[in-house]
């Protein structure tokens, strides 16, 4: 399975999204959602080929990318201090998104 | 001689205790260091048996929360210590997707699957890596700090 295009694919849609849904948030989400994709990118594809190969399961996939966030708050308290992080700041529906194009990404190629 | 040495020795070390409150970071504690590698190679141990029933396994989740607990006990009183703290919570959350979130879907799932549980394991490890690291950089912080001042006073 190619996955080159799915980081990419979760970035296109993930900041339409951000543009239509979220515009008083948009520089803080967008700079939430380039962390992620920078820390993330490897993770993303290996578990989006386990998933598409049927090694995990719906439930499991959403579970490692939500433990994939609280990684990062932890990363974030550590170098931001905890005065200048808010915990779960990444937003659930931006999650949810990444969460339903890795799924959609996997299905219309099988 | 002897008491001058004495005496910059003594300002040393009031300077960084103020230095240390300032920046309101714990000094390294090396039973924090060696409970915490502990905590991490039992984490290690019972995650491997999770693709055995949880109710087996009972016993061992339970004395690692108990471990876990008294640890974030101890890192809750201990003064400028927030940051450690608050990274011991995030970890034994039930709600989150970590350390005590694995346990949680191991008892709801009763039993995991393989490749779930290696990269379940991967994701926690590198969160108690974390938590070891923050604790090492507190040890290099203060020799830096304490190296500082030995040359200001040389």
């Amino acid at each position: 399975m190619n996955t080159n295009n799915l980081v990419q694919e979760i970035k296109e849609k993930v900041r339409l999204l951000i543009a239509e849904s979220y515009k008083d948030f948009k520089p803080g989400l967008e700079k939430d959602l380039k962390t992620f994709l920078e820390t993330s990118a490897e993770k993303l594809e290996r578990w989006t080929i386990l998933y598409a190969n049927e090694g995990i399961n719906e439930e499991e996939l959403e579970w490692l990318l939500k433990s994939q966030v609280d990684l990062i708050s932890l990363q974030a308290l550590q170098t931001a201090g905890i005065s200048k992080i808010k915990l779960n700041a990444f937003k659930n529906n931006i999650l949810k998104l990444i969460f339903e194009i890795i799924i959609s990404f996997v299905t219309k190629r099988s | 001689m002897k008491h001058l040495k004495q005496l910059a020795f003594l300002i040393a070390l009031s300077f960084i205790t103020t230095s240390c409150d300032s920046t309101r970071t714990a000094l390294f504690d090396s039973y924090s260091y060696q409970k915490t590698t502990e905590i991490k190679v039992e984490a290690i141990k019972i995650m491997d048996k999770a693709a055995m029933p949880y109710q087996n396994h009972k016993q061992e989740v339970e004395a690692l929360f108990l471990e876990i607990e008294k640890l974030q006990e101890y890192e809750k009183n201990k003064p400028n210590n927030e940051i450690t703290f608050a990274m011991w919570q995030v970890l034994s959350n039930k709600e989150k997707n970590l350390l005590a979130g694995f346990f949680k879907r191991w008892e709801s799932k009763e039993v995991l699957s393989p490749l779930f549980i290696d990269e379940s394991k991967k994701q926690i490890l590198s969160a108690l890596d974390l938590l070891i690291q923050y604790e090492i950089n507190k040890d290099k912080e203060s020799k830096e700090q304490l190296l500082e001042l030995i040359n200001l006073n040389s």
